[in-house]
């Protein structure tokens, strides 16, 4: 999700390589992200060839950040 | 902030994983290199015209850059599409510097035209360092960019630049060549990291497509 997060859009392969996952990890974790709605499939033509790319959604982007949020409270309430 | 940094390190190291592939630098050296060749030629020939090739490079080499993006690159590590943050920073730089330069131009003609003295004095200070001041201006504007891209290796050519500016300023060598030299150093440069690059990532094969058109 933050490498999403950083970017518009990403195709399988480019996440793929960045994250260094194998195929099916990462086909496995995209799954269930499509399933709560945090990533989006886009379905494009690219110099006339069909290509898939995958974007968070809104409530992606909002879920990303209130786990940010959450992970410094968590922080800074460990350094107290 | 240190989540914003950790954020800011992974959109540098996409950007970096994006131009892994030294397209970038060949094209910049050919331009650089081109530039070179146009003052070369226009000095040996006294035919102002060769100055229309570099004139015209973009124009001509944007679209077959972005062609060998899509035929080299994108097959080998995926498609990204970066978000409109990063290209206004990158616009917001070169309009930065474009409108710096022009200010201090405009600033600098006006004056040298109205006779000023402190006018008529830089404009003596900057043909006589001339040299210098190309080279620092090249080692800036690379490190702005190289900064914000997160590409080291245009730190080095920022460097490269300066060195050989410094050097140009103390032996007297033509400009033109110190242009020609960087940009060969650079096309080099540029295609030992596209050889790199299609070595490390070679064209996917069965079940990375496969897994790739499951979504």
């Amino acid at each position: 999700m933050t490498q999403l997060y950083v970017v518009e859009s990403a195709d399988f392969l480019f996440l793929q390589h960045q994250l260094e996952m194998t195929p099916g990890n990462l086909s496995a974790h995209l799954s269930k992200l499509e399933k709560v709605g945090y990533v989006e499939i886009v379905k494009e033509f690219i110099e006339r060839k069909p290509h898939t790319a995958l974007k968070l959604t809104k409530k992606g982007r909002s879920a990303f950040k209130e786990y940010q949020q959450n992970l410094k409270q968590v922080f800074s309430n460990l350094s107290k | 902030m240190t989540e914003k940094n950790s954020l800011r390190e992974i959109e540098k190291k996409t950007y970096m994983s994006y131009h892994q592939d030294g397209l970038l630098d060949i094209f910049v050296g050919v331009y650089i290199l081109l530039f070179g060749i146009g003052i070369l030629l226009m000095t040996m020939t006294n035919f102002s015209t060769w100055f229309v090739i570099p004139a015209i490079f973009p124009a001509i080499m944007v679209p077959i850059w972005i062609s060998a993006k899509k035929r080299i690159t994108m097959p080998r590590i995926g498609y990204v599409k970066f978000g409109v943050k990063g290209a206004n920073k990158m616009m917001a730089i070169f309009l930065g510097l474009t409108v710096a330069g022009l200010g201090v131009f405009t600033v600098f003609g006006l004056g040298a035209s109205m006779g000023e003295s402190w006018a008529l004095t830089l404009r003596d200070f900057l043909i006589s360092n001339y040299m210098i001041i190309i080279g620092i201006a090249a080692v800036t504007i690379s490190s702005l960019f190289a900064y914000t891209m997160g590409l080291k290796r245009l730190y080095g050519y920022g460097l490269l630049t300066l060195v050989l500016f410094f050097t140009g300023y103390f032996i007297v060598i033509p400009f033109e060549y110190f242009l020609v030299t960087i940009g060969l150093v650079i096309i080099i440069s540029g295609f030992v990291l596209l050889m790199r690059f299609i070595r490390k990532y070679p064209l996917p094969q069965g079940d990375k497509i496969n897994a790739q058109e499951s979504f």
